[in-house]
């Protein structure tokens, strides 16, 4: 008897207090700068980053594991990790692309083949871009 | 106190209080819970709140309304604090009642109410009480109301029990639909022989329930089947137009469908929200362990309650009743999902399920066993109760997995609702959502990148 009761209340008491004492543990994450909040999806992050001042046009570096890049802009990680609801999100937050920028960018979610991307892109394409990439470097 | 009975207890506490410190670290729902807030903003008062949907909608739960009326007055513009309170004290009271009507005396009894208490929290349809708020938990007042009830059925009879009892049924069905639940756990321990509730208080709940019925389903909302939510069939999830191009409007093979699966979503943790998400994965040769970590520990317990249910001596007493008021609210609860398969609609379910575990496990605990079975038996605990233990750790998980959803959901606001058009004209409302926006942003959620990968095969998740 001794055994079945040990076999009921041991893993039960484990989950127990693993799931209660050890709680807090859950909820530690790291902190993100803006171009890693756009390629891991975090738009409440993102927007939260821009209302504090963060610059929704500078470069910031990646850690390693994010993208294959080890710095980016906000907007080439959102284009790198194909994330057309974060491309939209940053050009609603003041992220700006010159021609010479949007070309780039679009050239990247062409290579990346994220057509969602392209599309998103396309609504901010300014009006003399062109659809070329002959000659246009891509961040990876 | 006993010890078995306070360890038992402050695991229950322990455990409610992490749940709680999940839910107090999610920001405040958007949808489904924005409009309720900007409606409170905008009434003049609790009453306006009670009756504003009363005949508009397919729905018919006015309370839910008024509450959220009433604690956006009460707040003082603390919403969040007034809203996830409330939530964490239903919480709290829904631990409390529970492991209140365990009777624990012993190391034994103590083993099987731990026990018990993983299934309580771990079962998937607990979930649905805590992972999301519209912004109050509907599901979980109705659990907690239908709680109440049984111990009102336990107590000594008296006119306060029976007017306690049918004031539990009225807030639960102006709350939530499976508010009749609160009748169906009445009139199931009445029949188990408990005599808390009186004949006299019972004949009032049931005129209540007729009154209920009539007004609900035939003066204010006539149409119940036009009620057009997505549910799974079999394999694929079906959205409203589709389950009506198949399945026509009417009381279908469809609606069959829906109550034996909801059924055995308690039973057996499959299927989810109607679709055999295990099986679909089995013939994809791609079956994640936190499937089998659910079916493997709901099943055996299954299974185990059959054999304790089939082995016992008494037809009645404590364990009889149990068994009598799952099945009653288990078979209620499925059938009022027969428009469509929703896990967070056997909550209640789910609790007495946990419930008549515990008496099970106790009685398989306490029976003199050939060394075979014992050994068994053993065994068959220790695989079973470790799944439980992994799907209560899981729910932390899900808590922080829908706290970076809700976040995220806030990021879009105002471009979102704009879109939408539920957008405020009102400059005070549309002030209200920025603030509400502003403060779901400013609380530090979890990226999903920083939690290894493993935890989302192994914890459970959502299916669609």
């Amino acid at each position: 008897m001794r055994l079945r009761v040990a076999c009921a209340a041991v893993p039960a008491l484990i989950g127990l207090v693993v799931a209660g004492a050890a709680a807090p543990l859950f909820w530690r994450g790291g902190s993100l700068n803006l171009a890693e909040a756009a390629a891991l999806r975090d738009a409440g992050e993102a927007v939260r980053l821009i209302a504090s001042g963060a610059d929704p046009n500078a470069t910031y570096p990646l850690r390693p594991g994010i993208l294959a890049a080890e710095s980016l802009t906000p907007l080439e990680a959102a284009v790198g990790a194909r994330r057309a609801e974060m491309v939209e999100l940053l050009m609603l937050h003041g992220a700006k692309v010159d021609l010479a920028g949007w070309r780039r960018l679009n050239c990247f979610a062409q290579k990346t083949g994220a057509t969602d991307v392209v599309t998103t892109l396309d609504h901010f394409a300014p009006a003399t871009a062109r659809a070329s990439c002959e000659g246009i470097s891509t961040p990876f | 106190m006993p010890a078995p009975r306070l360890t038992v207890y402050a695991c229950a506490a322990v455990l409610a209080a992490a749940v709680s410190y999940g839910l107090l670290r999610m920001p405040l729902q958007l949808h489904d819970a924005v409009e309720e807030i900007m409606a409170a903003d905008r009434s003049p008062g609790v009453w306006a709140s009670f009756t504003s949907t009363i005949g508009e909608t397919a729905y018919f739960r006015p309370l839910r309304i008024a509450e959220t009326k009433l604690l956006f007055d009460l707040s003082g513009g603390h919403y969040f604090a007034a809203y996830k309170t409330f939530h964490i004290a239903l919480l709290v009271a829904a631990f409390a009642l529970f492991v209140a009507l365990l009777p624990i005396e012993t190391w034994t009894d103590a083993a099987a109410a731990l026990f018990a208490l993983t299934v309580f929290a771990g079962l998937h349809t607990f979930l649905g009480l805590v992972r999301e708020a519209f912004p109050i938990n509907h599901f979980l007042q109705v659990a907690v109301l239908v709680l109440v009830a049984v111990h009102l059925s336990r107590a000594r009879p008296r006119t306060a029990v029976d007017v306690a009892a049918n004031i539990a049924f009225v807030l639960a069905c102006l709350t939530l639909e499976s508010g009749v639940l609160v009748w169906v756990a009445a009139v199931a321990s009445r029949l188990a022989g408990r005599r808390g509730i009186s004949d006299r208080g019972l004949v009032v709940m049931t005129a209540l329930l007729a009154a209920y019925g009539v007004v609900r389903f035939m003066v204010l909302a006539p149409h119940v089947q036009a009620m057009a939510n997505a549910s799974g069939y079999f394999f694929e999830r079906l959205e409203g137009p589709e389950i009506r191009a198949r399945f026509g409007a009417g009381l279908s093979r469809f609606s069959v469908y829906n109550v034996l699966a909801s059924i055995a979503t308690v039973l057996f943790s499959e299927p989810r929200g109607g679709v055999f998400v295990f099986f679909r994965a089995l013939s994809l040769a791609a079956v994640p362990p936190r499937m089998w970590i659910n079916i493997v520990s709901s099943t055996l317990t299954t299974l185990l309650i059959g054999v304790a249910v089939s082995r016992r001596t008494e037809r009645r007493g404590p364990f009889g009743s149990a068994v009598l008021i799952f099945a009653a609210v288990l078979v209620a609860s499925a059938a009022a999902s027969f428009a469509y398969a929703k896990d967070e609609i056997m909550s209640a379910a789910g609790v007495f399920y946990a419930l008549v575990a515990f008496w099970a496990v106790r009685e398989l605990l306490a029976r003199n066993l050939h060394r075979a079975a014992a050994a068994l038996v053993s065994v068959l605990l220790l695989v079973a109760g470790s799944g439980w233990a992994i799907r209560t750790i899981g729910v932390a998980h899900v808590l922080r997995t829908q706290a970076f959803t809700v976040r995220n959901d806030w990021a879009e606001i105002p471009e979102a609702m704009e879109k939408r058009g539920t957008w405020p004209t009102e400059p005070s409302t549309q002030q209200l959502v920025l603030r509400l926006r502003d403060g779901a942003l400013r609380m530090p959620v979890v990226n999903p990148w920083f939690i290894p990968r493993w935890a989302d095969r192994v914890f459970d998740g959502d299916y669609f």
